[in-house]
C-alpha cells in the first residue's frame, strides 16, 4: 500500500521569499518556517491534494526542470518526513 | 502587615509605567532624572514595576531589591539598594520586553535625520548603545539606545527614549562631552559592570511622540578595522528574530511587520574602532538614501 | 490603593462596575488582574463597557495575547495527537486546552500554559516512549525528582519538546496518589467524550470535579481565584442545559470522594462570583469558608500577594493534602539539602 500525504492548507501559510531561502508563517502553530529548496516547491505543487511520492516527483518534474539523474522520489521522501515532523504535511491513511 | 509602598508615574515614548518601591531613594532619583518628561497625569499605566525587599525583614539590613511588577521572571536575581535605580529601569525593561503588543520590540538603538531613522542592532558589546548616544550629540535625534519599536501597520520606528545606560568605558566617553547635570549616580560593580545613567537631548525628550521611517540598518561590531560588509536577507531575519523579545508573542502581525522591515531597509555589518570612523561609514551610507 | 482582590470579582460578576473607576483604580485593577492570571478573562467580560484609551489598549493587548496562547495551545494538542496517532487508548484533554478544544466559555481569555493530557496508567511507559520518540524529552534529569513524580504523583515528569519548547503533562488521575481523596481514574476514562479530531474530553461533571480537586489539592490556593473563575464558568455551562445535571455531579462526587470539595468549591463560587447552584448542592456553610475567602483575596493594588500568615497556613496544608506526613518531610529534606525550592511554590508555572 501506497503512502500518501496532503499538505496543510493553503489559507494556514503565508509565504514570503528571502535571497537564499523561503520564510513560511503558519497559522495554527505561530511557528515560521525557513526553508530550503526544494521543500517549498514540494509544497507548491502537493496544492492540498493527496498524492503519494511517486505522483509529487512527476508533479515537480514537470514543473520544474530537474536534473535527469538524481533520485527525485527520494530526496521527495525525506523532506516529506521532516515537513511532517514539522505538522506542515500529512500523511492520509489508505 | 506589608511595608508601604511609595510610587510615581512615567511616560515614556507610547508607554506609561507606574514605579513602585519600599523605598523613596530609588523613585527620588527617577523623578529627578525624568523630570523633563510629560508626566501622565490623570492617565492610567501599562505597566506597574515593583521594588520590594527580597525578603521582609532585609528591608533594614543590607536591603536588596527585588524586581517585580505586572510581567516578571522567577530568577530574577535582587540587586544592593544603592542600585535601585538601575533595578527600575531593569524593571521598566522587562515590562516592555514580556508585555508590551503594540510594536514589534527590536533590542536595537535608533536615531534620527530628516524623518528618517537609522537602527543598530547587535550583541552587547557591539557598541549600539554607545554610538546613538555619541550621534546624538553629533546632529542626530536620539531615539532609543535599548529598544526600537517597529510598527504593525506603518512600518515606522516610534522613540522610546528612556535614560541612557552608559556603561564602563563609555561613561567616561560621554562625561567628555555631555554636561555633567545631565547624570545620574555613577553605580560600580552592578551585574552589567560599572553604569552610569544619561538623560537624552531635549528635541530626543521633547519629540518622543514622533516616529520615523526606518532608512538603515546596521550591525555595528566594536573594535575591528573599519569595513562595511553586505549581510544576506535570510541571515538578517534570523538575526533580527533574535534580537526582537516579542516576534513570536506577536504571530502573524510580528512576521507581517519584520518581513516587510527586511524587504524595505537596506542592511549593512560594519566594523569600527571609534566614533570618528563610525560617523565617517554611516555618512557614507546615509547621503545617498532617498 | 485596593486593599484585596475584591475589585477584580466585582468586574468579573457585573462588567458595568468599572465605569465608575477613576485611573488609579484602573491601574490597581491592571495590576490584580494580571497577577491572579484573569486579565484575558476580564478583558472579554468588559469589550462592550466605557473604559478610559490606554485601558482599552492593554485590554486588546490581553486579548491578542490570549488568541495567540488559544491558538498554541490548540496546535500543541494536535502534535500530541499526531506523536500518539498509534496509540490505541483514549487521550484525554485537561484544563485550559480542554476549555478550548469543548468550545467552553471557560476557555474564553484563559491563561493556557502547558499541555496537559490523561491516559490509563497502565499505558504510560508506551506513551511515555511515543513522546520521547516524536521529539520530546526530559525537563529535570534529576533522579530524585523522577522517583518523586513516579511514586507519589499524578502524572509523569514533564516533557518539554526539544525545538518548539513547550511542556506536557501526561497525567492517569486527577489527583496525586498520596493524596486522601482516590478518584476513580478509570471511571473518567470510560466516559470521556469524543471531540471531532479523535481526542477527548471529560464529561461533565468529571471536568468540573477535576477544576475542583486542581482548586484545592495544588499548591496554597495560588491562582485560585483563576481556578474558581473556571469552576464558576463551568457550572454556569453545564447547569444550563440539563436538569439532571446537579444530581449527576453529586453522585460522580461520591464516586470520586470528593463531595466535601465540590461542596466548598460552590460555597466559594457562590460568596465570590454569585454562581447560581442547585437547591442543597452547596451544603452547610462553614466557618472556615471565611479563611478560604480571605486568602483567595489576598492580592493588594499593586499586584503583591498579601496576608502572609494566612498564606503560610494553606502552604502548609496544601502539602499535608498532597502527601503523608513522613513522605512530606523527606520530600522537604531532599528539596532543602539541595538548596532547591520546595514543589507547589507559587508563581514559578
Amino acid at each position: 500500500m501506497t503512502q500518501k500525504y496532503r499538505a496543510a492548507a493553503k489559507d494556514d501559510l503565508i509565504w514570503h521569499d528571502l535571497d537564499s531561502m523561503t520564510l513560511l508563517y503558519h497559522r495554527p502553530s505561530g511557528i515560521t518556517h525557513m526553508l530550503a529548496d526544494p521543500a517549498p516547491a514540494i509544497l507548491e505543487v502537493m496544492n492540498e491534494a493527496v498524492l503519494s511520492t511517486v505522483e509529487i516527483a512527476e508533479r515537480l518534474s514537470a514543473r520544474f526542470d530537474l536534473e535527469s539523474n538524481i533520485d527525485t522520489e527520494n530526496i521527495v521522501l525525506a523532506r516529506l518526513e521532516e515537513l511532517s515532523r514539522l505538522g506542515l504535511v500529512a500523511p492520509v491513511p489508505a | 502587615m506589608m511595608a508601604k509602598m511609595h510610587d510615581i508615574s512615567l511616560k515614556i515614548g507610547p508607554a506609561a509605567f507606574r514605579i513602585a518601591s519600599t523605598w523613596q531613594r530609588p523613585l527620588d532619583q527617577l523623578t529627578d532624572l525624568y523630570k523633563a518628561y510629560p508626566a501622565p497625569t490623570g492617565e492610567t499605566v501599562d505597566f506597574t514595576v515593583r521594588l520590594e525587599p527580597e525578603k521582609p525583614w532585609r528591608r533594614f539590613i543590607r536591603p536588596s531589591v527585588h524586581i517585580g511588577g505586572d510581567f516578571w521572571l522567577p530568577d530574577a536575581a535582587p540587586l544592593p539598594l544603592d542600585q535601585g535605580l538601575l533595578a527600575a529601569e531593569m524593571g521598566m525593561n522587562l515590562q516592555m520586553a514580556l508585555g508590551w503588543r503594540r510594536h514589534l520590540l527590536l533590542h536595537a538603538s535608533s536615531v534620527e535625520k530628516d524623518g528618517k531613522a537609522l537602527v543598530m542592532t547587535g550583541l552587547s558589546g557591539s557598541g549600539k548603545s554607545t554610538l546613538s548616544a555619541m550621534l546624538a550629540e553629533r546632529g542626530w535625534r536620539f531615539m532609543g539606545d535599548e529598544f526600537a519599536l517597529l510598527s504593525l501597520d506603518s512600518g515606522e520606528i516610534m522613540p522610546f527614549p528612556r535614560l541612557i545606560s552608559l556603561k564602563n568605558r563609555a561613561i567616561d566617553a560621554m562625561q567628555d562631552i555631555a554636561s555633567e547635570n545631565r547624570f545620574g549616580p555613577e553605580m560600580k560593580a552592578t551585574p552589567k559592570g560599572d553604569i552610569r545613567h544619561l538623560v537624552p537631548p531635549p528635541d530626543a525628550i521633547e519629540r518622543m511622540n514622533e516616529p520615523a521611517t526606518p532608512a538603515l540598518l546596521l550591525f555595528p561590531r566594536f573594535g575591528h578595522a573599519p569595513e562595511l560588509r553586505p549581510m544576506g536577507q535570510a541571515e538578517i531575519f534570523v538575526r533580527l528574530t533574535q534580537a526582537s523579545t516579542n516576534y513570536v508573542a506577536l504571530g502573524e502581525a510580528g512576521f507581517r511587520a519584520l518581513t516587510r522591515f527586511v524587504d524595505d531597509v537596506p542592511v549593512k555589518a560594519m566594523d569600527y574602532q571609534s566614533i570618528d570612523q563610525a560617523e565617517e561609514l554611516i555618512d557614507a551610507l546615509w547621503s545617498p538614501l532617498p | 490603593m485596593m486593599q484585596d482582590a475584591r475589585t477584580l470579582i466585582r468586574a468579573l460578576r457585573e462588567p458595568a462596575s468599572v465605569e465608575a473607576l477613576n485611573s488609579r483604580q484602573w491601574t490597581d485593577l491592571i495590576s490584580v488582574a494580571r497577577a491572579e492570571s484573569l486579565i484575558g478573562s476580564l478583558a472579554h467580560r468588559v469589550k462592550d463597557v466605557a473604559v478610559p484609551d490606554r485601558v482599552r489598549a492593554v485590554l486588546r493587548d490581553a486579548i491578542e495575547a490570549h488568541d495567540l496562547a488559544r491558538r498554541q495551545a490548540m496546535w500543541e494538542a494536535d502534535c500530541a495527537r499526531r506523536a500518539l496517532a498509534g496509540y490505541p487508548g483514549k487521550i484525554v484533554l485537561m484544563k485550559g486546552t480542554a476549555y478550548v478544544a469543548a468550545n467552553l466559555d471557560a476557555g474564553i481569555g484563559r491563561s493556557i500554559g502547558d499541555l496537559d493530557i490523561m491516559v490509563a496508567r497502565d499505558d504510560l511507559p508506551v506513551v511515555e516512549a511515543a513522546l520521547l520518540d516524536a521529539g520530546w524529552e526530559w525537563v529535570k534529569p534529576d533522579p530524585y525528582d523522577d522517583r518523586y513524580y513516579r511514586d507519589y504523583m499524578h502524572e509523569l515528569p514533564p516533557l518539554i519538546h526539544r525545538e518548539r519548547d513547550r511542556m506536557v503533562d501526561v497525567h492517569h488521575t486527577i489527583l496525586p496518589l498520596t493524596a486522601r481523596p482516590t478518584p476513580d481514574a478509570q471511571a473518567i476514562l470510560e466516559d470521556a467524550v469524543a471531540l471531532d479530531d479523535g481526542l477527548y474530553v471529560m464529561a461533565p461533571a468529571d471536568m468540573l470535579l477535576h477544576s475542583i480537586a486542581h482548586l484545592f489539592a495544588d499548591g496554597d490556593l495560588a491562582g485560585g481565584l483563576r481556578n474558581l473563575w473556571d469552576i464558576n464558568q463551568l457550572v454556569r455551562h453545564f447547569s444550563g442545559g440539563d436538569a439532571e445535571f446537579w444530581m449527576k455531579l453529586r453522585k460522580r462526587a461520591e464516586k470520586h470522594g470528593l463531595v466535601d470539595e465540590l461542596e466548598r468549591a460552590l460555597r466559594l463560587a457562590v460568596r465570590l462570583y454569585a454562581t447560581p447552584v442547585g437547591k442543597g448542592s452547596a451544603g452547610w456553610r462553614k466557618i472556615s469558608d471565611c479563611l478560604y475567602v480571605r486568602r483567595l483575596l489576598a492580592r493588594d493594588g499593586y499586584g503583591r500577594e498579601t496576608r502572609k500568615i494566612t498564606r503560610f497556613a494553606f502552604y502548609v496544608r496544601s502539602h499535608w493534602l498532597r502527601m503523608p506526613p513522613v513522605m512530606l518531610a523527606r520530600h522537604l529534606w531532599a528539596k532543602w539539602r539541595k538548596g532547591g525550592k520546595p514543589v507547589g511554590e507559587p508563581g514559578i508555572r
